[in-house]
């Protein structure tokens, strides 16, 4: 297979080594994490931006992919930063894949985990506290702002034909005005990409 | 008061509640929530046993978990299973529940991520994976949609999240940044005029 990186152009030069590989995605997960407002769907953009265009451990398809490959799989939000991991080690083969996969996993978790078990060791404290209303909130809009831009990034990196935006239009009405399960909407759409009508 | 790990729960509160749930009983708790949840309705199923099958904590702890689950960075679901097994013993029943929560699903989905990672230049896949992508995409748009309603009756909140918008896609900010340097604004102008006061804007 032919590495993402010599097609793309990257602008991080990859690790030579499997260790450090595997450090710098630690390290930038890690980083991330008390970033994640708004359930973490908020840091979709920037997973977007450090996996493609950055370290190109992915092309903006694997990306789309592994996006809907998450959204798809049942559990908490987040568990893509696994495949993201996963993607960034697959030269190096499955089982480092694997590690890379559940370091950064631990590592987008970790500081956020932590930060969850001061908050509630110190709920009583923090509820009446202006620092907490102010953050509730002050953050609020801006979380809103971000998952704008991330579904528009996402919307943008998934679909290339009119068909395609004409089935994330109708799944994101139906997101709005339905409660059917979204397994049903990928599941009609899979559908329909395998007979051809949706290209991309 | 110094800090107790017990504090959403005190001790008072335990009455027509089950017996305090040790490591064992949080990591198994969680795994069920886990795959209860495998059809979707991961907040349901976590109210559904943690509340009403085991009785752990009582309906309002259970909210206020969930209000400080979404109020801090993290997934909301990881954030919830942290709080809980916090509330009963400390960081290494945060971890256990955390453990618990997430193994079974995350496993699965690196048992997916792997078969993907081999198949996915097939051309079959491909055509199926370009309208379940579609699809995806649907649900991404949907997520701002969704908490917009909160927001509408705010000028400010619609300015800022407009502001936050632009500076991102138009100016290319970085989101670190972004946050690091709109969060303390957004935070003073929502500062709470008066100590005591509650309500919404």
């Amino acid at each position: 297979m032919i590495p993402a990186a010599a097609l793309l152009g990257c602008s991080a030069p990859a690790p030579a080594d499997n260790w450090l590989q595997l450090a710098e995605v630690i390290r930038i997960f890690l980083s991330l994490s008390l970033f994640s407002l708004g359930g973490g769907n908020t840091l979709l953009a920037e997973y977007h931006r450090l996996s493609v265009e950055e370290y190109c451990w992915l092309s903006p398809t694997q990306f789309a992919d592994l996006y809907a490959l998450a959204e798809a799989a049942p559990g908490p939000s987040s568990m893509i930063v696994g495949l993201l991991g996963m993607g960034a080690a697959w030269r190096e083969g499955p089982l480092w894949a694997l590690v890379s996969a559940y370091g950064a996993e631990l590592a987008i978790l970790f500081p956020s985990t932590l930060l969850m078990v001061v908050a509630c060791l110190s709920w009583n404290r923090l509820r009446d506290s202006p620092w907490r209303v102010a953050f509730e909130r002050g953050l609020g809009p801006i979380t809103l702002g971000i998952l704008f831009v991330v579904g528009l990034k996402i919307v943008r990196t998934s679909n290339h034909g009119l068909s395609a935006y004409l089935v994330s239009g109708v799944v994101c009405v139906l997101m709005l005005r339905t409660r059917l399960s979204p397994l049903w909407f990928m599941a009609v759409a899979g559908a329909l990409g395998g007979m051809g009508v949706i290209q991309r | 008061m110094a800090l107790s790990p017990r504090s959403p729960v005190p001790p008072g509160e335990r009455l027509g509640l089950g017996p305090v749930p040790s490591h064992r009983d949080l990591f198994f708790g969680l795994l069920q929530v886990a795959m209860s949840a495998f059809g979707g309705g991961l907040s349901a199923w976590s109210q559904r046993i943690v509340v009403e099958e085991r009785r752990w904590m009582s309906n309002e702890s259970f909210l206020t978990a969930l209000t400080v689950a979404r109020l801090f960075p993290g997934p909301n679901q990881i954030n919830m299973a942290v709080f809980i097994g916090t509330s009963f013993h400390g960081l290494s029943g945060a971890l256990v529940a955390l453990a618990g929560m997430l193994l079974l699903p995350f496993s699965l989905l690196m048992l997916l991520g792997l078969v993907y990672f081999q198949v996915h230049q097939i051309p079959a896949v491909d055509r199926i994976l370009a309208g379940v992508v579609a699809a995806a995409a649907g649900m991404a748009l949907s997520m701002g949609f969704k908490i917009l309603h909160t927001y509408w009756r705010d000028p400010v909140a619609l300015a800022l999240a407009a502001a936050t918008f632009v500076a991102m896609v138009v100016l290319q900010v970085r989101l670190v940044p972004l946050v690091l340097v709109a969060g303390p604004l957004a935070m003073a102008w929502y500062w709470p005029r008066t100590p005591r006061q509650g309500e919404g804007p």
